[in-house]
């Protein structure tokens, strides 16, 4: 039997993966922690007694409530084995935060922040041997051209200049990555490419993510983007939480679309725009400092797709997505992204 | 000694690692004949063999560096074990046969009723050929994951079929070295300012093959970079040369097309028409590992549809183009002056050449080995394109 700790439990990724884990027989307590009060789709595992579960509030990118967190009377009382780390992936995560005085968190975006001070402590508790992080695909360093395909050993984009949303993601890939082979706790690192729900919710993409609404995208380019529904990276983490092996996987679905076909059916349609001028809006960013203006204008993601080699989590993990990514009709009529099993 | 690639070739050192290498240069203001390249490198493939099998049974030659190599009064070096075994020990775990991205034969292709006007532009054997294709893409979803679109392929066929039947006359031979399915490399030389080759020559694969393949262009990165072009590329199925696209798509049964000769081969002048530039090794590496075989394939026809006089390369960086060609049409008649002259393309293929089977995957990590068998190759298209034109 596992325990399990779920940090951010309270954004949509998060609390999808409480709602694989809670029903699987093999999961005994579940401790769910997020930044805002618990969402009421878990009344119903709150309630029992003694509950299964117990929800947290707490500022993951603050050190003090991190250490209480993990001190906490819940935490010691499930005898968590287990940390599933959901990085924020809320508008401003990775956007650099105002200094603070403790050098561990100092100046950096709060989803880096998080991650520096969940792996801390979760290698500092004796009770956790297993360590589960969702991270992203957006990592790698693309090659010119409309798809590539990459595998975990591809290469991260180290590129200064790259925009503070990605950067982030690429920071907490390389904290969590240089802790794989410790001897301390079992590390798995799922890298997951644009996460897609029901509904036309779509998530982890630089470009995509946040409210509805139009974006822009360089005019001549359309890059292929891989999908993979939420509901396949609950069943991944799952996977992973019951995993032995310890590694970087990719994880992604069976679909694959171009930016433009994702973003109308996610209703946020990309308009195309000469890259004369989404440079000069870059530029006009830096200048102003608004790095989140500058992440939705710059990037190789808005220019060269990718796909994932994801062979390696079919093999270890035994993970295979189960659920396709289409169009569906919505009650209002409307044709948006729908996910169903396969 | 005579070779099976090449000519006689004069006695020569023999280096440790087996491969004899003599540069032969042109008797000075001696003219060579249009298709042999003067300063080549002529490498003697039976000594090379001959000292493999001596050394290993029939393997592959350890590397070692000059510095390593022994000195005249040194013993004799220890022959390594024989590769048989180290074969076995090294080699990955046998596994079940991979299911091969593969499309149905001809005869199998269910066709819906021709209802647009792009449909009724082409033949029954054609739609049928195009709508087997569109197997590649699994299931129900748009596109593959290089971004293949068989809506945009079947836009795009009537054109460029009216190119192949009625502006290029594309005349072929040697079909049934093709393989039917399966991973395969087909190594071609390049020419012609613009790509067309490629594109004339993935339609004759598919006009030619049962079950119909669709052979996977690998596109210089530079392609990638350009707006319109390549998100036209990805559609109709041609893929960025990444080492990650490449093994990849072989791993997964597909016809990889590869102009080895890169940039090179498009920018030659007009001189050096139909000789062979030097090629790349990474298609060979590819080959040995994914134990494909490698097709040679002779374009004929594509160094005379843009004939170029020079090429102004310090402008080409300047403005960075990989070439910035004057042809006695460009740059005078503007971009109409790059559109190909209305010349006859012939398309040879030849016999496969399956070094996988005797070098096996390791044989990619020699350098070496791999050179020497890129100019093999080099040698054999060469030859196709001696003997043909």
């Amino acid at each position: 039997m596992t325990n399990v700790l779920i940090t951010h439990a309270d954004e949509p990724l998060g609390l999808r993966v409480v709602k694989t884990l809670f029903p699987d027989p093999r999961v005994e307590r579940i401790v769910a922690a997020g930044a805002g009060p618990a969402p009421r789709a878990f009344d119903r595992f709150l309630a029992g007694s003694p509950p299964r579960m117990s929800y947290l509030r707490v500022d993951l990118a603050k050190h003090r409530p991190v250490a209480d967190l993990f001190h906490s009377a819940h935490f010691r009382e499930a005898e968590i084995d287990t940390v599933v780390h959901v990085p924020s992936h809320g508008p401003g995560a990775g956007a650099p935060a105002r200094r603070s005085v403790m050098p561990l968190v100092s100046g950096v975006p709060p989803r880096t922040a998080e991650a520096r001070l969940v792996l801390q402590h979760a290698l500092d508790a004796r009770s956790v041997d297993s360590l589960v992080v969702i991270g992203s695909a957006f990592v790698y360093r693309l090659a010119p051209g409309n798809a590539n395909r990459v595998s975990e050993e591809s290469e991260l984009n180290l590129d200064p200049d790259l925009p503070g949303e990605i950067r982030s993601w690429i920071d907490c890939d390389m904290i969590f990555h240089a802790e794989v082979g410790s001897d301390r706790a079992r590390v798995v690192l799922l890298r997951v490419p644009t996460v897609v729900a029901s509904g036309g919710f779509v998530y982890l993409n630089p470009a995509l993510a946040g409210p509805g609404g139009p974006r822009v995208r360089p005019l001549g380019f359309d890059p292929l983007c891989a999908v993979v529904a939420d509901k396949d990276v609950a069943l991944a983490v799952q996977a992973a939480v019951h995993g032995k092996t310890s590694g970087v996987y990719n994880v992604a679905g069976a679909e694959h679309l171009p930016l433009s076909v994702l973003g109308r059916w996610t209703r946020r349609p990309t308009v195309p725009v000469p890259a004369s001028v989404l440079r000069a809006a870059a530029f006009a960013a830096r200048v102003l400092r608004q790095p989140e203006l500058r992440s939705s204008v710059e990037g190789p993601h808005l220019r060269y797709g990718f796909t994932l080699d994801t062979r390696r989590v079919q093999r270890d993990l035994g993970f295979r997505p189960t659920h396709r990514v289409g169009l569906g009709r919505a009650g209002d009529g409307r044709l948006q992204l729908e996910t169903s099993p396969a | 000694m005579s070779t099976p690639l090449g000519p006689a070739v004069p006695s020569g050192p023999l280096y440790l690692d087996g491969v004899r290498e003599d540069i032969v240069a042109p008797a000075t203001g001696a003219r060579t004949a249009l298709g042999t390249d003067p300063f080549e490198t002529v490498v003697t493939i039976d000594p090379f063999l001959e000292r493999l099998d001596s050394l290993h049974g029939g393997g592959v030659v350890p590397r070692r560096s000059r510095r390593e190599r022994p000195e005249p009064h040194e013993p004799p070096i220890e022959a390594p074990p024989p590769v048989t075994r180290l074969r076995e020990a090294t080699a990955p775990p046998k596994r079940a046969r991979r299911a091969w991205a593969t499309t149905p034969r001809l005869g199998e292709v269910e066709l819906d009723a021709a209802d647009g006007m792009l449909e009724r532009l082409i033949g029954e054997g054609e739609r049928r050929r195009l709508a087997a294709v569109g197997h590649l893409v699994d299931g129900d979803a748009p596109y593959d994951r290089y971004g293949l679109s068989p809506g945009t392929l079947r836009a795009a066929f009537p054109f460029f079929h009216a190119l192949y039947r009625f502006y290029f006359r594309v005349k072929s031979h040697g079909h049934e070295h093709l393989p039917a399915e399966g991973p395969a490399i087909l190594a071609a030389n390049h020419g012609g300012l613009l790509p067309f080759d490629g594109a004339m020559g993935i339609l004759d694969v598919l006009l030619h093959t049962d079950p119909p393949r669709l052979a996977r262009a690998i596109v210089d990165r530079w392609a990638g970079r350009l707006p319109w072009v390549n998100v036209f590329y990805a559609r109709v199925g041609q893929v960025v040369g990444t080492r990650e696209n490449f093994s990849d798509l072989l791993e997964d049964g597909q016809l990889v097309l590869v102009f080895p000769e890169g940039v090179e081969g498009i920018r030659k002048p007009v001189t050096q028409r139909y000789r062979l530039q030097r090629f790349h090794v990474g298609f060979v590496e590819q080959s040995l590992r994914s134990g494909a075989p490698i097709v040679p394939m002779a374009f004929l026809g594509t160094d005379d549809q843009a004939p170029i006089l020079f090429d102004v390369k310090p402008l080409a960086r300047r403005l960075g183009l990989p070439a910035f060609p004057i042809t006695p049409t460009f740059p005078w008649l503007g971009p109409l002056g790059l559109l190909p002259y209305p010349v006859s393309y012939r398309i040879v293929y030849g016999e496969p050449l399956t070094f996988h089977e005797r070098f096996g995957p390791e044989g990619a990590d020699d350098a070496r080995l791999v050179r020497y068998l890129a100019n093999q190759v080099r040698r054999t298209v060469q030859l196709l394109v001696d003997r043909h034109r």
